[in-house]
């Protein structure tokens, strides 16, 4: 169960994260100077922020949500 | 030669040899099995399908027709809700699939309702929500098959009738033979059919129209409300929020999203699931979202928006690369049926005749599960008939409802003790009565612009509480399932 929380709280915040910066470059950024042909707002809005965070999704996955046995069956779970 | 026929054809020969050769997985499996393996796949799928899985069941028509047609019609306004989008499997494996992943072994669950049957022991929640997972879900399934038509009809020249059976013959063939077993094995390759389709025509689009800069020019040129972040005031900050909490915060109360919590191996396969699903849904959004909006600046004339993703794959593709495109729009629909279909007939064939006739055996069910899975594809097909209007807002309707209805009892009855049946009811009864009221006679409940099922969500999670409080606390039976160790 405490694993469960802290995949749980892992979610939560980092999406929290994501949400509140996806807003500050969405309404925060302006159109102009454009950036790759297209307004700033989406080009570090919508491209290089989220190739960002999808990059670093990987790590922050694998190091947070810990790996559990998801069975009381100790047979098996190393099967 | 009309090579999007043949390489559509192709593609649904081979779906259908996975039919036929998942059915036989599943008739060599022992009867004592059989629901396991048919719900779900023996609950011993990898990272990369259970990334498929949920990427592919929770992005429907909407991400792979509606997406690009919003783009197209609402501009950068809309490419940005995306962002969202590319977090689903995270926010829906990461709070609830561990807890799911242990109960169901524990229990024995194989089902949606399985999890239900196990936290709250009410056969009137089990047929209440069976109830409301057909209501919504059998239309939305409907919508799909549409979408599914209107992309081979505009692409092959078919008619819509023999376009709608040529999208959803063969998914009643691998569904109905195989279930979970045939599901898993054809979305893996759906999956890379839908990647393979997305990078396409993502590149295709790009080349054609010069660039960003050119196609930037060309939308500033035609509206330059299409370079907005709000569109000009339409879509304002608080939309988009609630947008974003309904695919971010609130999937968990998504019924054929828990499909995947309920079929991964090991914790190790959910984790790779997380972050595979962020890459693809990362793709697929963006490449189809742009490619949208890309079509914009080359054809600003299309009557119907949502027809941009199969009008470029047929005038701006090569004519196999074209092919490639469709069957991936396509197959992005069939892995949303696909999922459905197995929620809702396992919510009717195994929950809710459980519950209505105890001593039903298993071989009954088997012969339950074929037919209702059977019956319900060919409602939904038959539902199809009847030509909707813009996808992606049935999408929002429906996905709104479920949630309003079971995100409370889902997420919180994972990890607060003291929610009960009485709350559960509750909330699924304020949730729907809200929620239809802010479809219809209270549209004043969409305060700040937000979509009508944020109020109705919020309210039903407090009766949720407030309801659960007032009453008796579950078994200690239900502790020790949910929150006790090993015995």
């Amino acid at each position: 169960m405490k694993a469960a929380r802290k995949s749980l709280a892992f979610a939560f915040i980092f999406y929290t994260v994501f949400l509140i910066l996806s807003f500050v470059f969405f309404y925060g950024l302006g159109t102009e100077p454009y950036l790759f042909g297209m307004p700033l707002w989406a080009a570090v809005g919508v491209i290089l922020f989220p190739i960002l965070s999808v990059i670093l999704v990987i790590p922050l996955v694998e190091h947070f949500i810990p790996d559990v046995p998801l069975t009381d069956d100790k047979e098996e779970e190393k099967e | 030669m009309n090579w999007a026929v043949v390489s559509f054809l192709a593609y649904t020969g081979v779906l259908a040899a996975i039919g036929i050769w998942s059915f036989r997985i599943v008739e060599r499996v022992p009867i004592s099995k059989y629901e396991k393996e048919f719900y779900a796949a023996g609950r011993g799928l990898g990272g990369l399908i259970v990334a498929f899985i949920i990427a592919g069941g929770l992005a429907s028509a909407g991400t792979f027709i509606g997406g690009p047609g919003m783009c197209y019609a609402y501009g950068y306004s809309w490419a940005l809700q995306g962002n969202f989008v590319i977090y689903m499997n995270l926010m829906l494996l990461a709070p609830v699939g561990i807890v799911v992943g242990v109960v169901a072994r524990r229990v024995n669950a194989v089902t949606y309702l399985d999890m239900f049957k196990a936290r709250y022991e009410s056969k009137v929640v089990i047929v209440i929500l069976a109830g409301l997972v057909t209501l919504f879900l059998l239309p939305y399934m409907g919508t799909q098959f549409v979408g599914a038509a209107r992309v081979i009809s505009q692409m092959t020249g078919t008619s819509y009738i023999v376009s709608l059976a040529l999208g959803s013959l063969v998914v009643l063939i691998y569904c109905v033979l195989g279930g979970m077993r045939g599901t898993s094995l054809a979305i893996l390759l759906q999956g890379i059919i839908i990647t393979i389709g997305c990078i396409l025509l993502f590149f295709g689009t790009v080349n054609h129209v010069g660039g960003f800069k050119k196609s930037t020019e060309i939308l500033a040129g035609l509206d330059i409300n299409l370079l907005s972040p709000t569109m000009g005031g339409a879509f304002p900050p608080a939309f988009t929020f609630s947008i974003a909490c309904m695919i971010g915060y609130f999937i968990v109360g998504i019924p054929h999203g828990m499909l995947g919590a309920l079929t991964f191996k090991n914790s190790r396969a959910m984790k790779r699931g997380i972050w595979m699903g962020a890459i693809f849904l990362f793709i697929w959004t963006y490449a189809l979202g742009f490619s949208g909006l890309l079509g914009r600046a080359i054809n600003p004339n299309l009557t119907v928006p949502d027809e941009v993703g199969p009008w470029l794959a047929v005038n701006v593709m090569p004519g196999i690369f074209g092919g490639i495109i469709l069957a991936g729009i396509v197959a992005g629909i069939q892995t949303t049926v696909a999922a459905m279909a197995i929620i809702v007939t396992s919510s009717i064939a195994k929950n809710v005749l459980k519950e209505l006739k105890p001593s039903i055996s298993i071989r009954e069910i088997k012969i339950a599960s074929r037919w209702t899975m059977g019956l319900c594809l060919a409602i939904a097909m038959a539902l199809a008939l009847f030509e909707p209007p813009l996808i992606q807002w049935i999408v929002y309707f429906s996905v709104g409802g479920m949630e309003a209805a079971t995100f409370g009892p889902i997420l919180l009855g994972m990890f607060w003790k003291r929610g009960n049946k009485w709350g559960t009811l509750a909330a699924i009864f304020i949730g729907m009565i809200l929620y239809s009221l802010a479809n219809t006679a209270l549209p004043q409940l969409k305060i700040f612009g937000m979509h009508a099922y944020f109020v109705p969500l919020i309210a039903a999670v407090f009766f949720y509480v407030v309801v659960s409080l007032a009453t008796p606390r579950p078994s200690d039976a239900v502790v020790q399932i949910f929150w006790g160790k090993a015995q």
